[in-house]
């Protein structure tokens, strides 16, 4: 396969790769320090735990649904995961199992009453969103657990070697590729994809949506588990707020990312770009010193920004054929 | 951690004070904004207040969500039950002083708690901290540590609290005061959740961390975070005054890497209040001249007390809070209430 | 509603209706306080504000859309309308009309970009959210307009029937009444819930359907700044934190109350009854759960868990239900 030009132009990612790069090379050039080895650790690490949420929304985004309770699921886990640590005293690894566990538990309850029921995904999540975080609160009472043991708060504090990549990228890295590799090399992906194009269609091609729709929750569920740990180890504390600002973000990177909301179009790479961009551009707001009450309004700025190329590049691509959509 | 401070506290106060017999009829609902781990101490020091004052009953009641309609709500249904005072951390300076009023109507004495509401306001008191005044002798304390001169950089909370202005304010103040020798290289406000604080705090520093001197914080979340980035870089030449007890400050302080904390005196806090507004039921009133100190909010304050603490006292702070309680308990009735 | 009882008995709203009446039995029997004055006019004023956004939510569903930015709107317009009385010195009817108008027009713009985008409300309001949140605290610094005028606060106190009634309530149950005749008896009403139901053939028919979203944003924008009106009449200032951080707090008890109440997330049928009925039981519910003493740390779970049955008992219940009612 030869790669040119012209297909690398029409992957939804390339034009993130020349903002990522533009605005990298911009922001070099205005203050040196944004290369500095220390600002790289720092957007390392706000990128690691960030890519593993936008994939948690990303692949429910992929059939067609939303999952409001990432940030809830990755706040019961992070209290759970740092609970049974100082409270019963477990092991690390017998501690991640059970943060896994509960990930992998909250999503399939997602999945399965979201099928069983036939609500949609969005009123489901939005109860169980209660739910989840109910569940965190009423074990907390709103206090966070400090007795993090030592190996955890390593884990997230340490660079590897000499270089300014933090331990924490790597697990994001690894699932990344495999989630890349189960979107675009595996019939699990195609049949989500398949099913968030068109669920009648998905239906008539004999894939089962009870086994799509409960099998992307899962993922979700788990990955938002993994999200909640890895901020644990960051954070050093197993603080229940973890998890309650992660709505906005988890949806912003897909979209920016160019996942189409109704389902049927998400690329793994894009969303890891749009993670990129947002992390980039929200260090970029604090390296130039940007009035704090201007923050606010960018990321908002950035999706409406997002919306419109996308909808250009579409208008573009395919002028030709009629699209009508509406929602 | 959490109890212990309210423990060792309470221990000592309930010990000297002599236990009431029977019941006041007094039923106090401490409300604070929403579930956050400093109102913590409220609980005990309502179960202590019963205990010792003889009240009726002393709950702390916490609204599901830091929302001032949920925080109505649940002082309505509170009342609704029978509650007859309601001790309350504004769920905001403004917006709470209309169901204070409504329960004035109803015959329900109330009083601001940690936080103060704005006049004009039926509130008995305000009986806290001054906000702006903490963030002002905070900062005095940070720039007393940087020998007078430097940079500084201030994290602090949501924006739309009107206490953010209010500590932004109060840092401009301490700064201005202390002549041209110290400046305000950056504010950043918004942090109150974890994550994006550790993200903006830890961007601060790669960019300005070689120039800043010094970092003041005056809300909770930025203090924690700031703590611990300043604990994971090694450094101990920023000087950093933090705000409250979060566990990962008082260990940063003991560590060395952050200068000092300004404590609140939450235990007391609750404490007190509770028997103040026993008294209230039982017809005392506020002294029309009575001595009280006035703030940007209010001019019906009564410090709980607000104490700087570094590296020499941290151990032993526990013993100053209980002074400061002791103190106020003591002189209480005579230098407010006509009985 | 249709006229015949038999009928009737059959529709969403008779279910729900029923499920409100077991829980007013259950609570006023095992709690202390419930059948209270004060808290009967309590529980008007919060029902009444919530009836109002959840309606400002409804006709956005109706259009198979969702607006993520009501309560930020609902913000902006009570911050307008605080500068409007306080700052500028308007007199308050004039202020209340301006305040609507700000309300109307933030949503128009949600409308504009949605449609001519095409992409889901849901990420257009997403954005518009947190842009016009910021621009209000930006514009305001976060300061709260507290003298307002005294006509104007004292609205939210007043006592009605007894001191039982808030007469909030009575505001928003207009709010339903003229609702239900928009879309029941006249042409536009019929055209937008045409436009909701399937866009393609309403087109077709020659009704703009661009046109018709629009109108429904701008209606939500117009009951969302009514709701914030409201709220700012209970609170006696407009303050920046009155939904929460990015207006967020309105989002709960926006999409209880239509979902409950039976309006279709796809859009093309809606229950203003329903909705009226949906927030009902939600404050219901959260008023009962604080006064049972469930632990207030626990009430959060309790009400998702309630949520979750209420819908899928909704849900098993749509066979019986007669599927032909679309608005009611």
């Amino acid at each position: 396969m030869t790669i040119t030009l012209q297909t690398l132009l029409k992957k939804d990612w390339f034009g993130l790769l020349i903002v990522v790069i533009l605005s990298g090379i911009l922001i070099t050039l205005f203050k040196p320090a944004f290369l500095s080895s220390f600002n790289l650790y720092v957007l390392m690490v706000s990128t690691s735990y960030m890519l593993i949420i936008a994939l948690a929304q990303m692949i429910i985004i992929s059939i067609g649904q939303m999952n409001l309770s990432v940030g809830a699921i990755g706040g019961l886990v992070a209290i759970s995961f740092s609970g049974v640590m100082e409270v019963y005293h477990l092991s690390v690894p017998l501690a991640i199992f059970i943060g896994l566990a509960i990930g992998v538990i909250c999503g399939f309850l997602n999945g399965f009453i979201t099928v069983k029921s036939g609500i949609s995904a969005f009123i489901i999540t939005l109860a169980t969103l209660y739910i989840f975080k109910g569940i965190n609160l009423g074990i907390t009472e709103a206090e966070p657990f400090y007795e993090i043991p030592s190996a955890v708060k390593n884990f997230g504090n340490a660079k590897i070697g000499g270089t300014p990549i933090p331990y924490l990228i790597i697990i994001p890295i690894i699932i990344t590729v495999l989630m890349w590799v189960l979107m675009n090399r595996t019939e699990t992906g195609r049949h989500m994809l398949a099913y968030g194009n068109s669920v009648q269609s998905a239906e008539l091609l004999g894939i089962s949506s009870s086994k799509v729709v409960i099998t992307a929750h899962v993922i979700s569920g788990t990955l938002a588990a993994v999200a909640g740990m890895l901020v644990v180890c960051r954070l050093q504390l197993g603080t229940p707020n973890i998890g309650d600002s992660w709505l906005l973000p988890s949806f912003a990177a897909p979209v920016i990312g160019g996942a189409i909301l109704a389902g049927g179009k998400v690329d793994v790479i894009a969303t890891s770009l749009g993670v990129l961009i947002v992390a980039i551009i929200s260090q970029a707001l604090v390296i130039f010193k940007i009035d704090p009450f201007f923050v606010q309004i960018f990321l908002g700025l950035m999706i409406l920004l997002a919306v419109f190329i996308n909808r250009y590049r579409e208008y573009k691509q395919e002028a030709s054929r009629k699209v009508f959509t509406h929602d | 951690m959490k109890l212990l401070f309210s423990l060792i506290v309470s221990c000592t106060i309930s010990i000297s004070t002599t236990a009431f017999a029977g019941s006041s009829g007094t039923k106090v609902a401490l409300v604070p904004g929403g579930p956050h781990p400093y109102f913590a101490a409220w609980e005990k020091a309502g179960k202590d207040a019963v205990k010792d004052f003889g009240l009726g009953k002393a709950d702390y009641k916490v609204p599901a969500e830091w929302d001032l309609s949920q925080q109505n709500e649940l002082i309505e249904s509170l009342v609704g039950k029978g509650y007859n005072a309601v001790l309350v951390f504004p769920g905001d300076a403004v917006g709470t002083n209309k169901i204070l009023g409504e329960l004035d109507d109803a015959g329900i004495p109330t009083a601001a708690l940690a936080g103060c509401v704005e006049q004009p306001t039926k509130a008995k008191m305000c009986f806290g901290t001054d906000t702006g005044h903490s963030a002002y002798l905070g900062t005095k304390q940070l720039i007393k540590a940087m020998g007078g001169k430097g940079k500084i950089a201030h994290f602090t909370g949501f924006l739309v609290d009107p206490n953010t202005t209010l500590r932004i304010n109060a840092v401009e103040k301490a700064v201005a005061e202390a002549g041209g020798g110290v400046e305000i290289i950056q504010v950043i406000a918004d942090i109150d959740a974890y994550e994006p604080a550790d993200e903006k705090i830890n961007a601060f520093m790669a960019a300005q961390g070689g120039e800043v001197d010094g970092i003041v914080t005056t809300a909770w979340v930025p203090a924690v975070v700031a703590s611990q980035a300043l604990t994971n870089m090694g450094d101990k030449r920023i000087k950093m005054v933090g705000i409250d007890h979060d566990e990962v400050v008082l260990k940063a302080i003991k560590e060395g890497y952050v200068h000092g904390t300004m404590l609140q005196n939450p235990y007391g806090q609750g404490y007190i209040g509770s028997y103040v507004m026993d008294k209230i039921r039982g017809g005392c009133v506020f002294k029309a001249n009575a001595p009280w100190k006035s703030t940007a909010q209010t001019d019906q304050f009564i410090d709980s007390g607000t104490v700087f603490v570094d590296i020499t006292d941290v151990d032993t702070y526990v013993d100053a809070m209980r002074g400061i309680s002791l103190d106020i308990l003591k002189t209480f009735d005579g230098t407010y209430l006509d009985c | 509603m249709t006229k015949k009882l038999p009928n009737f008995m059959f529709t969403n709203q008779f279910g729900l209706f029923c499920i409100v009446i077991i829980f007013v039995i259950i609570f006023s029997s095992i709690t202390d306080g419930f059948t209270s004055r004060f808290n009967i006019y309590a529980l008007s004023r919060v029902v009444a504000i919530d009836i109002m956004i959840g309606l400002a939510m409804m006709v956005v569903i109706l259009t198979g859309g969702l607006n993520l930015a009501l309560g930020a709107i609902g913000v902006c317009a009570a911050m307008f309308g605080g500068w409007c009385m306080e700052t500028m010195g308007i007199p308050v009817i004039p202020s209340i009309f301006l305040i609507l108008g700000m309300g109307s027009f933030l949503g128009y713009i949600n409308g504009v970009i949605t449609v001519k985008t095409g992409v889901h409300s849901f990420i257009v309001t997403l954005a518009t959210m947190s842009i016009y949140f910021g621009l209000m605290t930006m514009l305001t610094e976060a300061e709260a307009f507290r003298r307002l005028p005294a006509s104007f606060t004292d609205f939210g106190s007043i006592k009605l029937f007894n001191k039982y009634v808030s007469p909030l309530l009575i505001i928003s149950v207009t709010a339903c009444l003229t609702l239900f005749y928009l879309f029941k008896f006249t042409d536009i009403g019929r055209k937008l819930i045409a436009a909701g139901a399937n866009p393609d053939a309403a087109e077709l028919s020659g009704i703009s359907v661009n046109t018709m979203f629009i109108y429904c944003h701008m209606l939500s924008g117009f009951l969302g700044a009514v709701a914030a009106i409201m709220l700012t009449t209970r609170i006696g200032a407009a303050i920046p934190s009155m939904a929460g951080q990015l207006g967020m707090d309105w989002l709960l008890p926006a999409f209880l109350a239509p979902v409950i109440g039976g309006t279709l997330l796809s859009g093309g049928k809606l229950s203003v009854f329903g909705t009226m009925l949906g927030a009902i039981l939600v404050t219901l519910i959260t008023n009962g759960l604080y006064l049972i003493d469930v632990g207030e740390f626990w009430i959060r779970f309790f009400l998702g868990i309630i949520l979750l049955i209420a819908v899928i008992l909704d849900k098993t219940r749509e066979h019986f239900t007669l599927k032909s009612v679309i608005v009611s």
